[in-house]
């Protein structure tokens, strides 16, 4: 109990103490990304929703990659099946010019 | 039993009262196989994303379908085979599903066993008009 609040504290405080003074500094404040999918606990990626798989495909057609979204590797695997079944029903576009 | 997501596109050159007798004869095709309709959709014109066969566009219907193996290949069959309909997707679902739920509930098992986020500490504030008389005197 002691031993762990011992490394919390001194952590915890250290960290906060950097955190104020790198939140002041307008630079290198990047917003972190998270997988949709988790976020909004959507387990199943639903092939047939399309608003929600669109948002996935960028101007050209392809598949947003998991670097630029953010989704984690299980929903980006789930994701691309769902996005290659709509894209064999004409629902989302193999490729677009 | 199995759970299937069937869609179906028909050709745009069907008048919707075509369209809607052309997808009764389909999930007719579906129930006379031994299929049991669980959900069915129709999704009306819409916009192709990519031209199949010269149309730009089609009628969805979707059929949501708890069936044998063998009775959706039947009908895949025959989906195949009909020139109103220009493209079809048959896919099993409950699989996924399962899984899903599995890996949601593993999910929820890892949230709860994780200790609760500590509450942010109270932003230090206190009222002004003390801090002034205690500085007065």
């Amino acid at each position: 109990m002691t031993a762990m609040f011992g490394r919390s504290g001194g952590h915890g405080a250290s960290r906060d103490r950097e955190g104020k003074t790198a939140g002041r500094k307008k630079f290198f404040v990047r917003r972190r990304k998270v997988c949709k999918f988790c976020a909004e606990k959507i387990e199943y990626v639903d092939w047939k929703d399309v608003k929600l798989l669109a948002s996935f495909i960028p101007e050209r057609g392809k598949i947003l990659p998991r670097r630029i979204s953010g989704t984690c590797a299980l929903h980006q695997r789930k994701l691309q099946t769902a996005i290659k079944r709509a894209r064999s029903i004409a629902l989302l576009p193999y490729a677009t010019d | 039993m199995r759970l299937y997501d069937i869609v179906i596109l028909l050709t745009p050159d069907l008048s919707d009262e075509e369209a809607v007798k052309l997808s009764a004869e389909h999930r007719k095709l579906l129930t006379d196989g031994g299929a049991q309709l669980v959900k069915e959709e129709s999704w009306g014109k819409r916009k192709l994303a990519y031209p199949i066969a010269r149309k730009r566009e089609a009628y969805y219907h979707l059929f949501q379908v708890s069936a044998l193996p063998g009775a959706v290949a039947e009908v895949e069959r025959k989906l195949r085979l009909s020139d109103q309909v220009l493209r079809h997707l048959a896919v099993r679902a409950d699989e996924e599903l399962k899984r899903s739920a599995k890996s949601a509930e593993r999910i929820k098992a890892k949230a709860a066993k994780r200790p609760p986020r500590p509450a942010p500490p109270p932003a230090p504030a206190p009222p002004e008009a003390s801090v002034e008389e205690r500085t007065e005197p």
